[in-house]
């Protein structure tokens, strides 16, 4: 797509001369999220300050038929802020202001450049937080949180982004400015903040986002348990959730990662154990006293090397930090990586880290697992090497396999990276085409031009997937949150 | 026209579809706000759902669907009813395994009767609209129906996972997953729970359990005034406390009960292991006293009573359902109780603390200008500036007939919302009229 120098000049008007990014330069910090397999420049960045602006610019960008893609921090690892048609990147970048906090009403607007742990940084000495967690919390933005209805580990327990969000300011893909929701909770009509939130800016740009916030808990114990074997350590986290006892958190951390950990980041995790997982709970103070003696002995009846319970809150942050940094230590373990985001029912987490092994030995590579156990949401890190001839077929073939066996036992592609450039083609193995077919006519519903976001979220667009595959290698980089 | 063709009457084709037995001409009774439909049939699965809305696309037919019935009086008059679907022979539970804490169930199953196969492996799924027991997950859904539970583990969007609906041209369409994380498209769940059917009928429910508490303990706390008490329940969201229920009752309410009067009291459940019921219910009536509350036990079935109170209420009358901010509670139970005095009639309400949703059970003669004007308008007027909202919930068909029982949604996003029912149900064969701005 080529810009006229027209245009452009029309964009400088509307977001000043210093909201624009015109250079290659420029442009190719903007070819890429985390997932930078994907790398496809947009031929102008703009940087907008407020509501009207984005309205403005959606509403040129729609008279001309240039595609629009929006982008918070870059953090996304589906390849979701690429431009591969061209057209114009919206970074929300400079729409970074928290516009007012109700701590009475427990609820928050903000823009939607705001980066998510900035609110809770805000909101936590008066004894409240912002529950959405993902890893990449400390850089994400809350717009892009929203956009891909972002997970973490505490959606265990809190639930994940939609159930935080009370609002939207849209500004929909035939340029109206819309206002669904609000901090009154429940209003009149359908959910579009429901159905918006996770869109992947298919819809149009988020200009504010209403959230709730919740309060802090009285209590947070947080215990690291340590296993021979990987199955031991499912076993115990089907187990946990069978008990009836939700952790605000629960991840699992196996061999191949606690090393890569400890060495990165010096987290201290136990170096004899296949498995490691990482418990949270929370809430009143009695309560997690009775669910952590419980929790402690299932894992001893699973047959625990170690349970340790962080004593103070630097302990509590020493084992997070590991899991936290997780992604970022890969480059220490591979060249490589393939990652995966499937979903499996909780209580087939034994059956399908049995068959992720099995699929590992059949194509001799390795997989690396940090995850999500208590949700039964998979990140296996496929590790190979791509100077060695046809380990990247046989990663590729591990990763089919394994999305086709949670597929098979129920699940989902993606739990909460969402779908982007890189998942889309897997969405037949999930849905029918009547109900691809409703997600196709939702969205032209907002944007029936096509223009928001094209070739993301649906399979119906060539560029999705295959045709990148071809030529390029895949690698996260380090830095990267899963 | 009066000929029987080649398919046979309506009657036949119906009757083609899910069985003569399963046909019925529908009787006065079924009248949805004064609308009689024709028919009213029984589908026993998706399958026929999905033929009887193909022919009546085809007949230009308008269908209204049907779980228990409860809420058939939300909404609008239908603008047309010809085919009531009662989808009460669709109870399956279609999958239950306890481990994943998930279950599937077909749209036609009571809350009861999921309620006691979940109890069995203590689980339970946290709705509790009023009148609970009697109603199915469909119409629950549907109707985006919530009740006291909904302080600690929010409404049906936060629980249903995965939905089957059948559209208006009879394609059954499943959005969502059967697992309790996905992203995997857009999240079609969210849009079918509180669109009252007029998307498409939802078949099928895959909905997020929750494990039941090892112990519950109530309190009631009485203050002198609804100030008081909006500030007893700020104090509580501002605090560690983490109550199932929160229910604000005023005195009307609390007289329906018959429990001691009182201007205003504030009814709050607590749920967890034993010790920590008790230290929560010790702090609870600390943050009372403070508001020169006093706080006792509630009784031995308190939340029973309570909801068989509003689910009775919710059958006669005229019900109003307000939706203000929290910080609002008191000025919004004022407002209330002087816009019935003004319309001479008798109230009492009651509802959510920390959601800011509250009901007003109206009785008393009051013509339709006066209801309009002095009661929805004036209540309106007064929630608008914070974004709330006042729906009708109950009236007379006399009654509805003067307004819009949603109010107006705001013209951007009510653009948005007849574009996506132009889409869905273009011919308007789903509950014709009855949604916002009469969709």
């Amino acid at each position: 797509m080529v810009l006229t120098p027209a245009f452009v000049a029309e964009l400088a008007r509307i977001v000043g001369p210093d909201g624009l990014v015109t250079t290659p330069e420029g442009r190719l910090t903007y070819e890429a999220d985390m997932h930078t397999f994907y790398k496809a420049a947009p031929d102008v960045v703009v940087l907008p300050q407020t509501t009207a602006q984005a309205v403005e610019l959606v509403r040129l960008c729609r008279r001309e038929r240039v595609a629009m893609i929006p982008r918070g921090s870059g953090t996304g690892l589906i390849g979701g802020a690429t431009a591969p048609y061209g057209g114009v990147m919206v970074a929300t970048t400079r729409m970074n202001r928290i516009l007012e906090i109700d701590l009475p009403n427990r609820c928050a607007v903000v823009q939607p450049g705001l980066i998510n742990l900035w609110l809770t940084n805000a909101i936590r000495d008066q004894g409240y937080f912002f529950a959405p967690d993902p890893s990449s919390q400390m850089v994400s933005s809350i717009g892009g949180n929203a956009s891909t209805n972002a997970g973490g580990p505490h959606c265990l327990k809190y639930g994940i982004t939609v159930n935080h969000i009370l609002g939207l300011e849209l500004v929909t893909g035939m340029g109206e400015l819309v206002r669904l929701g609000g901090k009154v909770q429940s209003r009149p009509g359908y959910d579009l903040t429901g159905v918006t939130v996770g869109s992947e800016g298919t819809f149009g740009l988020i200009t504010a986002v209403t959230v709730r916030l919740l309060h802090t808990p009285e209590g947070v114990k947080t215990a690291l348990a340590a296993f021979s074997s990987i199955d031991e350590a499912s076993e115990a986290v089907s187990a946990i959730i069978a008990a009836g006892i939700t952790p605000a958190a629960l991840e699992m951390l196996d061999e191949i990662v606690t090393r890569a950990i400890n060495q990165g980041v010096g987290a201290g995790y136990p170096e004899n154990a296949r498995a490691v997982l990482l418990i949270e709970l929370d809430g009143p103070l009695a309560e997690i006293e009775v669910q952590a003696r419980r929790v402690s002995d299932i894992c001893q009846e699973h047959r625990a090397l170690e349970i340790r319970i962080a004593r103070d809150e630097a302990e509590r942050t020493l084992l997070w930090k590991g899991r936290k940094e997780a992604a970022g230590v890969f480059g220490r373990v591979t060249r490589n990586w393939l990652l995966q985001d499937a979903v499996v029912p909780r209580s087939k987490l034994p059956a399908i880290m049995r068959e992720m092994a099995a699929i590992s030995a059949r194509h001799g590579i390795r997989v690396a697992n940090v995850f999500h156990a208590g949700d039964g949401n998979l990140h296996p890190l496929i590790l190979y090497d791509e100077r060695q001839p046809g380990e990247r077929e046989r990663a590729v073939g591990v990763n089919e396999e394994l999305l086709a066996a949670c597929i098979a036992m129920g699940g989902s592609v993606t739990g909460e990276h969402g779908v982007g450039l890189d998942k889309a083609k897997n969405l037949p193995k999930q849905y029918r085409p009547a109900d691809l077919g409703f997600m196709a006519r939702l969205r032209r519903v907002f944007d029936p031009d096509s223009l928001m976001n094209p070739g993301k979220l649906l399979p119906s667009h060539p560029a999705c997937g295959e045709a990148f595959q071809a030529s390029r290698p895949t690698q996260i980089p380090e830095g990267a949150w899963v | 026209m009066g000929l029987v063709g080649e398919s046979g009457t309506a009657r036949d084709r119906l009757a083609a579809i899910v069985g003569s037995l399963y046909v019925a001409d529908a009787p006065p009774a079924l009248a949805i706000d004064g609308v009689p439909p024709r028919f009213v049939v029984r589908p026993a699965d998706a399958e026929q759902v999905s033929g009887l809305l193909a022919l009546a696309r085809d007949e230009g037919w308008a269908v209204i669907p049907r779980g228990s019935g409860t809420a058939l009086g939300l909404g609008n008059p239908p603008a047309r009813a010809d085919l009531l679907i009662d989808l009460t022979r669709l109870h399956r539970v279609v999958e239950y395994e306890p481990a994943d804490v998930t279950v599937s169930v077909e749209a036609g199953i009571s809350l009861e009767e999921l309620d006691r196969g979940l109890g069995k492996h203590a689980q339970f799924l946290p709705l509790d609209p009023p009148g609970w027991r009697a109603r199915t997950i469909g119409g629950v859904l549907s109707a985006n129906a919530s009740g006291p539970l909904r302080t600690r583990y929010g409404t049906a969007r936060d629980m249903l996972l995965g939905v089957r609906f059948v559209q208006a041209d009879g394609t059954v369409t499943w959005g969502g997953a059967r697992v309790v994380k996905s992203v995997t498209g857009y999240d079609v769940p969210k849009l079918m729970v509180g669109a009252l059917g007029t998307l498409g009928i939802i078949v099928e429910a895959t909905l997020r359990l929750h494990p039941q508490p090892e112990a519950e303990g109530s309190w009631l706390s009485w203050f002198d005034s609804v100030e008081a008490a909006q500030g007893f329940l700020l104090a509580v969201q501002a605090s560690t406390i983490q109550p199932a229920c929160v229910e604000i009752l005023d005195a009307g309410a609390l007289a329906v009960l018959d429990e001691a009067p009182a201007p205003c009291a504030v009814a709050v459940s607590i749920a967890s292991v034993p010790a920590a019921v008790r230290a929560q219910g010790e702090l609870l009536d600390r943050l009372a006293a403070r508001e020169n509350g006093v706080t006792t036990r509630a009784r031995e079935g308190f939340w029973d009573a309570y909801d068989a109170s509003t689910a009775g209420a919710l059958a006669a009358g005229m019900v109003v359902r307000t939706e203000c901010l929290p910080t609002s509670i008191a000025s919004t139970l004022r407002a209330l109780e002087s816009i019935a005095r003004a319309a001479s009639l008798r109230s009492r309400v009651s509802g959510c603390g920390p959601s800011g949703s509250l009901r007003a059970f109206l009785e008393g003669d009051c013509p339709a200008d006066s209801w309009r004007d002095r009661v929805v308008h004036a209540l309106r007027e007064q929630l608008a500036p914070q974004g709330g909202s006042a729906i009708v919930e109950r009236c007379s068909p006399a009654l509805k007939a003067t307004l819009d029982v949603w109010g107006a949604a705001d013209p951007e996003s009510f653009a948005l919302m007849r574009r996506i029912k132009q889409e869905f149900d273009p011919s308007g064969v789903l509950n014709p009229g009855r949604f916002v701005g009469r969709l």
